[in-house]
């Protein structure tokens, strides 16, 4: 028996021993060959582990984003066509999703771009202007301040303030905090439409118009909050709008398996 | 002999001017009748029943990439699962470890969405805690008393008279009914699904959508904490008129309005004329904030 041969009836050894005359030949070469003897006790060990395994013991979510971090370090996640065919050496569950499993540290780390954003986000030179002249009716600072949006001395916006709010004229329109230009989307929302098209391809439309409206949202909210730091519903507006996007990837990631 | 023959034709629905227009319709009506019988035997469904044996807060999952999730109150200790696969390239894997049920369709390579549906109907001790996810829907629960949480991309979830349970829900623009739930813990997220509350009371109130509106119809009970937001949708709120509550509505873009007497409260979130409210009714035993960015929010008094 050859050690090809050996290698091709190993599967059905380790499930249930073969035949009489097949097992003697296929000792007699275990015995002779250390390459196919190692090869049969790793696999055996593997096997016999695998059926230890539970979903209890499944790593928690830390580790899958450690790694897709690394892999995204070392450029392995940065393009879809980059990514090598994993070899399939055991069935795996439908609940888990191991081919997009990057799009849960994406939506993960959407999330906490959002709350950074927010929670870190210098006041434009115009919102600092207004937070310094509270004490001033409100429509003149604002109209001033938007007709000369020179930079004043900083003034803490850490903070809100309600009376700003009140003191706000009318509500600007829609169109007023809209941003006129529509951006290119970032390289995540990139991979995560081309995952889509590879693995759901009719979904496509349907989650690049979602993933465009929330980012129409959060662009829409973010113009808002850039011109009225201290408004706290409008920030939460913002953080909400992020957590639409992190929960669009995730509904991503249990539909495409 | 020239009059039988036409007469002939003309009962076959032949004229001298050619064919009439009623044998072109009744020839597609069997086409149409034939191509149905053979989509559906191309498309043969099987059903399987699967059961087991459970003991309290029985932990059920049932996961489907397509097809329709039926969930209503069985016997106290047993689970019964019933499968309807729509073709033969989808089989159902069906795991029990202890408490712990594991129902996943499993589409075989090459199904098309259509035939690798699966419909699940399950009989369940009330108390089940319950996962159950299909892309496609609709998910419909009914008089349970556990922890449910429904997951779905376009799925229409329906969930009624769930009493003392905790509902999450998820969907991208799938659409979520909640009737007669009562002293629950509600979690709703959605990114444009509508959402409705009828009669929905408890401790936790919460939804997100994002342009998405949010419809509740009821009194907000006692002593719950009520947080309904949405980015473009409008909210609408229906309530009685001896509605005990505490009052907070702010639309950043969007206008407000209520007809409910409301009792003027100290803020420190400034009412802004046609954008925000704050006020209380009764006791004010609840706690309920409205939230639209571009939306309208609208209380009405039934």
């Amino acid at each position: 028996m050859t050690c090809s041969e050996v290698q091709r009836i190993l599967p059905e050894f380790l499930g249930s021993a073969p035949d009489g005359a097949l097992q003697t030949d296929f000792q007699t070469h275990l015995k002779s060959c250390p390459d196919c003897s190692d090869l049969l006790s790793d696999l055996t060990f593997i096997a016999s582990e695998a059926r230890q395994l539970t979903a209890s013991e499944e790593p928690p979510a830390r580790v899958w984003v450690r790694i897709a971090a690394e892999l995204r370090a070392e450029g392995l996640i940065r393009e879809p066509e980059s990514v090598p065919v994993r070899p399939i050496l055991v069935p795996t569950s439908p609940r888990r999703r191991w081919s997009a499993l990057w799009l849960a540290p994406v939506a993960a780390a959407v999330l906490a771009a959002g709350a950074y954003v927010i929670n870190h986000q210098p006041a434009s030179p115009v919102a600092k202007q207004q937070v310094a002249s509270t004490a001033v009716p409100a429509p003149a600072a604002t109209q001033t301040a938007v007709a000369n949006p020179t930079p004043v001395t900083p003034a803490p916006v850490s903070t809100p303030a309600p009376q700003q709010l009140a003191q706000k004229s009318t509500p600007p329109s829609l169109n007023a905090v809209r941003p006129a230009v529509e951006p290119e989307p970032s390289a995540e929302d990139r991979q995560f439409l081309s995952v889509v098209s590879t693995r759901a391809p009719s979904m496509r439309a349907t989650y690049e118009n979602q993933l465009q409206a929330v980012n129409a949202d959060i662009r829409e909210t973010q113009a808002y909050v850039n011109r009225y730091p201290g408004d706290a519903d409008a920030r939460q507006h913002l953080m909400d709008a992020y957590q639409q996007k992190a929960l669009l990837y995730q509904i991503a990631l249990d539909r495409i398996q | 002999m020239a009059v039988l023959k036409r007469a002939g034709l003309r009962r076959a629905g032949i004229t001298q001017a050619g064919i009439q227009p009623t044998t072109i319709q009744q020839a597609a009506v069997v086409t149409l009748v034939l191509a149905t019988c053979l989509s559906s035997a191309a498309f043969a469904e099987t059903k399987k029943e699967y059961r087991f044996t459970v003991g309290p807060h029985a932990n059920i999952s049932v996961d489907t990439q397509a097809g329709a999730i039926s969930v209503k109150p069985g016997s106290g200790t047993e689970v019964v699962v019933t499968a309807t696969m729509k073709s033969d390239n989808v089989e159902v894997d069906q795991q029990q470890n202890g408490n712990r049920i594991d129902i996943a369709s499993h589409i075989l390579q090459g199904a098309g969405r259509q035939s690798g549906q699966v419909d699940y109907e399950l009989l369940v001790p009330p108390d089940a805690i319950l996962y159950l996810h299909s892309s496609t829907g609709p998910l419909s629960a009914e008089h349970l008393q556990g922890y449910l949480t429904l997951e779905g991309a376009d799925a229409v979830v329906n969930v009624r008279n769930v009493e003392n349970g905790t509902v999450h829900v998820q969907t991208m623009r799938g659409v979520i009914n909640l009737t007669d739930v009562l002293n629950g813990r509600v979690d709703i997220g959605s990114i444009s699904g509508d959402v409705h509350l009828k009669s929905v009371t408890g401790p936790l109130v919460q939804v997100n959508t994002g342009s998405g509106k949010i419809f509740y119809d009821g009194d907000f009970g006692s002593g719950g904490d009520y947080k309904f937001a949405t980015h473009g949708g409008n909210i609408e709120a229906l309530v009685p008129a001896d509605v005990s509550a505490d009052f907070r509505a702010h639309s950043v873009l969007g206008r407000v309005k209520h007809d409910v007497p409301l009792k003027p409260k100290h803020s420190r979130f400034p009412a802004e004329t046609g954008s925000s409210f704050v006020g209380t009714t009764g006791q004010a035993t609840s706690e309920v904030v409205l939230r639209s960015f571009s939306g309208k929010i609208r209380l009405k008094q039934r």
